[in-house]
């Protein structure tokens, strides 16, 4: 292996150790294996770790996995939905107040510009006088 | 005590207050990819063992098909209970081994498939739905050591803390021997402890590194499926792999004999 790169070397390693090489590949590394000592502790060596680490215990859920899944979901759904609906609503509000405001704005000004709702407000005001007719011109 | 070392990447401090689980799903759910047609199970090249093996594993997925389908089309929640009772196991078990908390754990699992739940839209069904659920398990755990390390949490796993369990062959402490994996209180008693070592220092490795070994040499997945969860090239995954053993194999190796 010492004339192959280490990235090489190293995926060789792993996947003879996965049977995972073509026929040539794996006969390299067993020709490795024949002639080098330290290859084969190092191939030892691996195949012991990878026992224990194999060895581990399968792994259990707990038995009411799925029903904390489920109930997860349904209060995240109801959480989300009150969390929209108190995110909404102070706008909603505020659309409200504000039309309001916009409308008696504007129904204030237009009275006051009424001034049969002036003399309604104050009788004593006098409405102003009549336009006068345009005076007769003189004939010829 | 040798306890005291502690894994840079394991369990919030009990005592720290919840983390948020705001999960952003754009940064774990992937598009499914199409999948290369897997070895047909009357395929005459392949060993008896590989033709179970494949039949299986397409039986599998036709049913996955089925069930995916049906919570797509109709939101049916049955099906989404079997998907979820078919993985819980293995990604409750990936996440142990990632994470090394079983609470912890079992939430992060739990967030995988209310993320499955949210995303299954999004999923195309040209992939099939166990490398697709893998990914978005991979890349939920990373996201969280992630974050368990920007908050810099510490704490020793959960084992059994004698002192003695913590000590190399050498000092009198814990040794492999095979023989111990014969059934029997010792062996029993032993084999115990050496998982509790081999987790401790599993959870010492790189996340990147823990996950490969998780991934193979713990759950027993193929080359191909490792290359679809990851996103690696087939030659980057067989040199981080190799990397990765050799560096648990270092670590282990004041306990083997």
């Amino acid at each position: 292996m010492a004339e192959q790169s280490p990235t090489e070397a190293d995926a060789l390693m792993s996947a003879y150790l996965d049977e995972e090489l073509a026929p040539e590949e794996a006969a390299k590394v067993e020709k490795l294996l024949a002639e080098s000592p330290e290859a084969r502790a190092e191939l030892s060596g691996l195949q012991n770790m990878l026992k224990l680490v194999k060895a581990l215990p399968e792994v259990v859920a707990p038995p009411d996995f799925y029903e904390k899944v489920a109930r997860k979901i349904r209060r995240r759904r109801v959480f989300s939905m009150e969390v929209l609906w108190m995110l909404i609503l102070p706008f909603q509000v505020l659309s409200v107040v504000l039309i309001l405001v916009v409308a008696a704005t504007y129904m204030l000004l237009h009275l006051d510009n009424d001034p049969s709702v002036k003399l309604e407000k104050d009788p004593t005001a006098q409405l102003p006088p009549p336009e006068a007719p345009p005076a007769a011109t003189p004939g010829p | 005590m040798v306890w005291s070392k502690v894994s840079p990447v394991t369990d919030p401090d009990p005592s720290a207050p919840p983390t948020p689980r705001v999960v952003d799903l754009a940064a774990v759910v992937e598009p499914d990819e199409p999948e290369p047609v897997s070895p047909a199970a009357d395929d005459p090249n392949l060993t008896p063992a590989q033709r179970e093996e494949a039949a299986r594993r397409a039986e599998q997925d036709r049913r996955d098909r089925r069930l995916v389908r049906r919570l797509k089309e109709g939101g049916d929640e049955r099906a989404f209970q079997e998907l979820v009772q078919t993985y819980q196991n293995r990604i409750f078990g990936l996440m142990l081994r990632m994470i090394n908390n079983r609470q912890e754990a079992e939430d992060l699992a739990q967030e995988v498939f209310i993320i499955v739940h949210r995303a299954i839209g999004t999923y195309r069904g040209e992939g099939r739905f166990y490398t697709w659920l893998y990914r978005i398990a991979s890349n939920t755990c990373k996201n969280r050591i992630k974050y368990l390390k920007s908050r810099n949490f510490h704490r020793s796993v959960e084992i059994e803390d004698s002192p003695q369990a913590q000590l190399p062959a050498a000092e009198g402490g814990a040794v492999v021997t095979f023989q111990s994996q014969v059934p029997g209180p010792e062996a029993t008693v032993e084999g115990k402890r050496m998982e509790v070592i081999v987790q401790r220092e599993l959870g010492a490795l790189d996340p990147e590194h823990r996950l490969l070994i998780v991934l193979r040499d713990v759950q027993g997945l193929s080359y191909q499926d490792i290359i679809r969860i990851t996103g690696l090239q087939e030659g980057t995954l067989k040199s981080r792999l190799h990397r990765a053993r050799v560096a648990l194999k270092e670590r282990l190796a004041p306990y083997l004999r």
